[in-house]
């Protein structure tokens, strides 16, 4: 895996764990709220998306369970569990040393 | 609405995980795509760009479909299989094995299932295998085994029994041989201190163990000096009994010994390895050897004396045709020189030790090794069911591998592989089995089998277990991997084969639990025969009646009891004092009982009826015994009177005969009062007949009864007798007591095999039963299996035909359809199997012919009960499966289409 790939896939799934920190939801929910909140600059479509949400799963960070309302097709959730809770919180930290570094180092400035 | 799962179904087709998990992802894409869509059209595309764009990331179809497969989780995920690497077949193996293992063990269902009927089918087999192994395989434990044989005129137990004169003549005329030897049943009672001992032996000639290529381990051998009228009070000792009486000492040998009241020196003790097995053949192992010692002027020396056997080794050099020719001429030289010694003509056999000893249980054995095959066989009907039914469900996984690129035969080669360890394990299990069974059978054999406590897992028995386990491998693995060669790429990749009703596999399965089914008949169908055997058999009236009485044998050997009278006046007392015993009612003594051993036949002469040729006059079964006998046994008397105590040894010979022998002697009835003489036609009393009594079976309850005869022991004097005795109470109560008085008066009389006379009826049915049991117990393995492959197939079938069955109900079936659907076809399958099967056991009972009683082989009621079981069993194993599709709920099972 190419150095890119590797570091869009921990930001990805720093993206999706963020995402489902504030609640549950389902897969396109998650795909349009990361398209809106990053402008756009980052996308997941059906076939990037779901490697992803099964690969956490499977990792036990997140759990999915189908939800089926009256009148609604059945939909799936996911949301955080605990030890994805943690790994949230780890992530968030070497993300911020990461960015911290990179901004002394190349001048970056936060968006 | 238009319908998501089928636009992504169509770009897709499945996914190699199950088929719940498949649809659940399908859902699941469908619905993202669908709210995409939605958004994209409220965005202002129109529907055919919002489709497009909506659908766009499902183009590379391989790679979604390895990424999701991939990221799923692992329990539902396949276990990525071994690259191929052209020239490294081993290396490629070990991986595929490591495979097979991961897939085995993420099914544990599934490989429980498949080991439990593998580990049943191979475990039998194998521990049939090891009795055959040890019983008729294995070569005897003596010197070039396959040249030994028993010499003698052809009869019908094989070689039958020679005088000693005649063997003389035919040691000294005959060219063959490289040596012959004679041997006969000899029991010697040994009388230390305490109570005296009855101890089976031999009395052989002295170049026996030779013979046989056995050296004493202690000792010397026998020499022809001691093989003589007055050297042969010498005895060979074995090693157990050696060990037993004589504590191991090696200073027994040379030490004098007393048997049956006369002085024996201790020459030799037998190598613990020797094993006894002629003497086996007669009547037990035998633990103590003496010389024949006889010379041609002994009265029972003569040619007709006939109670010797003849062995002999045939020269390396000399086929045993010619061998047979050779004294086959001999004998027909004796017979013109001494017409009068012999009876009707025959001619001489020569019967190889091996078939002697094992000849008479090689049909029995014949027919275990067959039912256990077909044990095995519906283990690997079922086991290749299961496979099929596995392979439905995987064979999108191995189409998909095929599309990307692994060819055909590498994948028939990792099936191969995987059958091949499941095999395997099954061997192993079942050889766990056969080696924790193998010793319990010499417990449960009712009745002494040469060599079968020999029987143990040995290299022979290791190697049969794996070839069976790896033939098995192949059996059932062979409708499976065709199966998987022929897997259709496109059909299972685009299609949905799985929700279609008749595919190839179910067709596949529904034809092995027909196999079941015919094969589980057969087994049956052996053993109801058996069991109705047994049932007839316990129903024949023996002519007497064992219930209430007790046997017990009692020798009178020694100086003091050379004389009859001495023997007599000991009987009587013996007699008189087990009267005393409370609750006995009759008390006698016979010189054998029904249903314990040889009945020993002697010549009869009619008085004015001059025989042409009295060695082939009519010889019934003799028995001498004390005149309440007949009250003992509730033998009834037909006619005349039975035996008193009037009837003395100075008093007039009498004889009383049995039904059949006066019928087939005196058909104008006349018997009573006419006199024959027994044995020598030329010498002896003449004894009249003084009653008739009724037919006894006395040597199997299967045989009808022979020619019968009795005399009273003060007449005829035997020194072998059992004692019977009838009591109002349990007779095994009486047992004790009975031998407490009997050592009361009789302090050096051996008291021997103790029982109720019913044991030895219940032990007369012991081999039949022994066949029965065993093939009860393969028959309840078929059966089970048998159900468990019916279930199988299908609750499978109902699962996999979910959606048919819930749109026939959203269509108006009822419940009652719904069954007939499930059942109907179920069914059918069984009734081809069981009519398959009637047809197969038809041609397969009449091997277990040799073992039946009042049943024929194609017993129609029998084969009618094992048909209406299996039907039961089959409709039993249904009957989950059939509820469940009858709670189908047709708008879920068609809301997944």
């Amino acid at each position: 895996m190419s150095e890119e790939r590797a570091l869009l896939k921990g930001s990805a799934e720093l993206l999706l764990l963020a995402l489902l920190e504030e609640r549950e939801r389902h897969g396109y929910e998650l795909a349009k709220l990361i398209d809106e909140r990053s402008g756009g600059a980052i996308t997941f479509h059906v076939a990037s998306l779901y490697p992803l949400l099964y690969r956490l799963e499977r990792r036990g960070l997140i759990s999915g369970r189908w939800v089926e309302k009256p009148g609604v097709r059945r939909r799936r959730f996911y949301r955080l569990t605990a030890a994805g809770a943690k790994v949230l919180g780890a992530r968030r930290k070497s993300w911020s040393e990461f960015f911290a570094a990179l901004t002394r180092v190349a001048g970056l400035r936060h968006a | 609405m238009r319908d998501w799962k089928t636009l992504v179904r169509q770009r897709l087709g499945s996914f190699p995980v199950t088929p719940s998990r498949d649809a659940d992802i399908v859902d699941e894409l469908a619905q993202h795509v669908a709210q995409h869509h939605a958004d994209l059209v409220s965005s202002g595309l129109d529907d055919a760009d919002a489709m497009e764009r909506a659908l766009a990331p499902l183009a590379d179809r391989e790679r979604v479909i390895r990424d999701i497969a991939r990221a799923d989780r692992p329990r539902r995920a396949a276990p990525v299989p071994p690259p191929t690497r052209p020239g490294h077949l081993l290396a490629d193996l070990v991986a595929d094995a490591r495979y097979a293992v991961r897939l085995l063990r993420k099914s544990p269902g599934f490989t429980a299932t498949a080991l439990l009927m593998l580990a049943a089918g191979l475990g039998v087999n194998t521990t049939i295998f090891s009795v055959v192994n040890a019983v008729l395989l294995r070569p005897l434990p003596y010197r070039d085994p396959s040249r030994l044989v028993m010499i003698g005129e052809r009869g019908s137990n094989g070689a039958g029994n020679v005088g000693y004169t005649t063997f003389l003549d035919w040691r000294d005329r005959s060219h063959g041989f490289e040596d012959v030897g004679l041997i006969r049943s000899w029991s010697a009672t040994i009388v230390p201190d305490g109570e005296p001992e009855r101890v089976a032996g031999m009395r052989v000639s002295s170049n026996f163990f030779r013979l046989l290529g056995v050296r004493p381990a202690l000792g010397r051998d026998f020499t022809p000096e001691d093989d003589t009228v007055a050297g042969w009070h010498v005895v060979v000792l074995s090693d157990s009994l050696w060990r037993r009486r004589f504590a191991a000492d090696p200073a027994a040998i040379g030490r004098p010994i007393s048997l049956n009241g006369l002085a024996f020196t201790i020459i030799a003790v037998l190598p613990p390895s020797f094993e006894p097995l002629l003497s086996q053949h007669f009547y037990q192992p035998a633990d103590i050897w003496a010389p024949v010692g006889y010379d041609t002027s002994l009265p029972y020396a003569c040619r007709s004396c006939e109670h010797l056997k003849a062995i002999g080794r045939v020269k390396s050099d000399v086929s045993m045709e010619a061998t047979v020719r050779d004294i086959d001429g001999v004998q027909a030289q004796l017979r013109r020189e001494h017409p009068a010694d012999y009876g009707r003509s025959s001619t001489m056999t020569l019967v190889p030790f091996a078939e002697e000893l094992t000849g008479s249980v090689k049909p029995a054995l014949a027919v275990m090794m067959g039912a256990v095959g077909f044990v095995l066989l519906i283990a690997c009907a079922n086991v290749a069911s299961l496979l099929l039914a596995r392979m439905a469900r995987r064979e999108h996984d191995l189409a998909l591998r095929t599309a990307l690129g692994a060819s055909r035969g590498r994948i028939v080669r990792q099936l191969l592989v995987e059958n091949t360890i499941l095999a395997a394990a099954g061997g192993a299990a079942g050889l766990a089995i056969a080696w924790w069974a193998v010793p319990l059978l010499p417990t449960l054999a009712p009745v002494a089998i040469a060599r079968l406590s020999n029987a143990h897992v040995d290299a022979g028995v290791l190697a049969f277990s794996a070839a069976a386990s790896m033939a098995t491998a192949v059996v059932f693995g062979l409708l499976p991997s065709l199966r998987a060669a022929r897997v259709d790429l496109q059909a299972t990749l685009h299609g949905d084969s799985r929700r279609t009703s008749r595919n190839p596999t179910s067709a596949a399965r529904r034809l092995l639990v027909g196999v079941d089914v015919a094969l589980a008949v057969v087994l049956l169908a052996g053993a109801g025969l058996m069991i109705k055997s047994v049932g007839r058999l316990l129903e024949v009236d023996p002519g007497f009646n064992p219930s209430g009485v007790l046997s017990m044998q009692i020798s009178f050997v020694g100086p003091a009891y050379t004389a009859s009278e001495a023997v007599v006046a000991k009987t009587d007392q013996i007699l008189a004092k087990l009267h005393e015993l409370p609750g006995v009612q009759h008390v006698a003594t016979a010189s054998e009982i029904p249903l314990s051993g040889n009945g020993d036949c002697s010549t009869v002469h009619i008085q004015g009826r001059p025989s042409p040729s009295p060695a082939d006059d009519p010889c019934p079964e003799r028995y001498g015994v004390t005149p309440e006998y007949f009250s003992v046994m509730q033998v009834p008397l037909r006619s005349g009177r039975l035996f008193s105590d009037a009837d003395t040894a100075a008093s007039e010979p009498v004889l009383i005969v049995g039904q059949r022998t006066a019928a087939a002697l005196w058909p104008r009835g006349d018997a009573i009062g006419q006199h024959v003489r027994v044995g020598d036609p030329d010498n002896g009393p003449w004894r009249k007949i003084i009653g008739i009594v009724g037919n006894v079976r006395h040597q199997e309850l299967a045989a009808p009864p022979t020619m019968q005869m009795y005399t009273p022991q003060t007449q005829f004097t035997d020194s072998l007798l059992t004692v019977v005795i009838r009591t109002e109470s349990d007779p095994s109560s009486l047992i004790a007591d009975a031998r407490r008085a009997i050592r009361s008066v009789a302090s050096d009389v051996p008291v021997d095999n103790v029982a109720p006379v019913e044991d030895l009826v219940s032990r007369s049915v012991g081999p039949r039963r022994f066949v029965m049991r065993l093939l009860e117990l393969f028959g309840a393995i078929a059966l089970l299996m048998t159900a468990v492959g019916i279930y199988g197939v299908i609750a499978y079938s109902v699962a996999e035909r979910t959606q048919e069955i819930g749109v026939r109900a959203a269509l108006g079936a009822t419940r009652g359809d719904i069954v007939r659907l499930v059942l109907g076809s179920g069914l059918t399958t069984v009734a081809i199997g069981l009519i398959a099967g009637i047809v197969l056991a038809a041609a397969s009972t009449r091997y277990l012919e040799g073992s039946l009683y009042g049943v024929p082989a194609t017993d129609a009621s029998t084969f009618v009960i094992v048909a209406v079981v299996l039907f039961s069993v089959a409709v039993l194993a249904q009957l989950m499966p059939v509820i469940r599709a009858t709670r189908v709920d047709p708008s879920s099972a068609l809301r997944q289409e």
